[in-house]
């Protein structure tokens, strides 16, 4: 069976649980990494030389960096739905996927981990202001963008929009000012009212 | 003809040239962004919202994102050489190409644009000794993975070696300490025997 390593409060590890939960693919996940540690064990590290989760493993297949294996996954369990045929439809889910890992997580880290895994008396408010306008003007791009397609990539779900949900989840849900992104908003509730993006990410909470 | 929007100096827009040399593709270049400008127009903002290069235009498809440009052209251009027809072997590749994104370029982005890009009375060398050590973390990673596989994805060369490539190229010309990496250096060896990256990437960096 399909095993995925890395621990349930990781963003990065959500996008490939969601993926493999949206497809009915069977999966044994492991908890691994922050507080549960292990990432930096000579087993893991022969696995995933970066210590960051998630890794899968797929009958003796070792795959890691969370979009590489949410495309791998839907490429073989998913063509035509997840992972789109259509060149033009799929080169724009793998740009917002590309977005999601090059520019919004970057934007979004300092603001998450600055507000949920810092104590307060050792958070620095003026590198979470900057993070949060920097994040907001991310968002403000895919907010365009959603002004005039259903999804990331077009009329139907696709794997795209997996890259950045889990990251929206923690716009919305962040103690934080948040300016009004209407289709940002549209396309978010679109996520949040699918029953696996709330069991793997939104009933996870912020941690 | 495919339209390639971004400034020849662009680490990104270089994936995009490389790749048409590989795939013999037809384009034409037109410069923007860093001492050209252009960014900031209302014209390319709407076909690039984060006014960063580079953009394409197929026909009348926009894209942008360096790394999915290069999976769409090598996809629709390079079956069975940039864009491997095996999954596994593809999603190796991709997953260098991510990697890339997500750990080589952070670390080693510091270092160019500090020794590249700024004047040398304005150098923080703190900032740049760490990124310096940071990227140099990242080639030991890639170094082992190396040890075992002629190419990113495996025996052949594909899509994944050319951005990860590129990072490499900086990585040895740049006026910095370099630990001795020798799968790394093999590899880079080869990349040099290539065309497209004798006439787009090994250049004078600006």
């Amino acid at each position: 069976m399909l095993e995925v390593l890395g621990r349930e409060t990781s963003a990065n590890v959500q996008k490939v649980r969601w993926l493999c939960e949206e497809i009915g693919l069977p999966y044994e996940h492991t908890n691994l990494g922050g507080p549960f540690g292990g990432t930096d064990t000579p087993e893991y590290l022969a696995l995933n030389p970066n210590k960051r989760v998630p890794t899968i493993i797929d009958d003796g297949y070792v795959l890691w960096e969370s979009n590489a294996c949410v495309q791998y996954l839907a490429s073989i369990h998913a063509e035509g739905s997840w992972w789109p045929t259509d060149a033009k439809i799929r080169g724009s889910a793998q740009r917002w996927m590309d977005f999601a890992l090059g520019t919004l997580a970057p934007a979004h880290g300092p603001v998450f981990s600055g507000l949920i895994r810092t104590a307060p008396e050792k958070r620095n408010a003026d590198a979470i202001a900057v993070g949060r306008d920097n994040f907001s003007a991310q968002l403000a791009i895919m907010d365009r963008y959603l002004g005039e397609s259903e999804y990331i990539a077009g009329p139907d779900i696709t794997m795209g929009d997996i890259g950045p949900a889990p990251f929206v989840y923690r716009w919305f849900n962040m103690p934080i000012e948040r300016e009004d992104y209407p289709n940002l908003k549209r396309w978010y509730d679109s996520m949040a009212a699918r029953p696996v993006f709330k069991k793997i990410v939104i009933d996870i909470g912020l941690q | 003809m495919l339209r390639v929007i971004g400034r020849k100096t662009s680490s990104n827009v270089m994936k995009v040239l490389w790749a048409c040399a590989e795939l013999g593709l037809d384009f034409e270049r037109e410069d923007l962004g860093g001492p050209f400008g252009g960014n900031d127009s209302p014209e390319y903002l709407a076909l690039n919202p984060n006014g960063i290069v580079p953009t394409i235009v197929d026909d009348d498809f926009v894209l942008w994102e360096s790394n999915s440009i290069l999976r769409y052209l090598a996809h629709e251009h390079g079956h069975g050489t940039l864009w491997p027809t095996d999954a596994r072997t593809r999603a190796r590749a991709e997953r260098w190409m991510d990697w890339q994104l997500s750990v080589l370029s952070p670390a080693l982005g510091p270092v160019f644009r500090g020794l590249v890009r700024t004047p040398e009375a304005e150098r923080d060398m703190a900032v740049i000794g760490k990124a310096r050590d940071a990227a140099a973390g990242a080639m030991a990673i890639l170094d082992r993975y190396l040890g075992e596989t002629a190419f990113v994805g495996g025996p052949e060369f594909s899509m994944g070696d050319i951005p990860v490539g590129i990072g490499t190229y900086r990585w040895f010309a740049l006026p910095i300490e370099r630990e001795d990496f020798p799968n790394v250096k093999r590899w880079y060896n080869a990349l040099t025997e290539r065309e497209g990256y004798q006439e787009h990437i090994m250049l004078p960096m600006e």
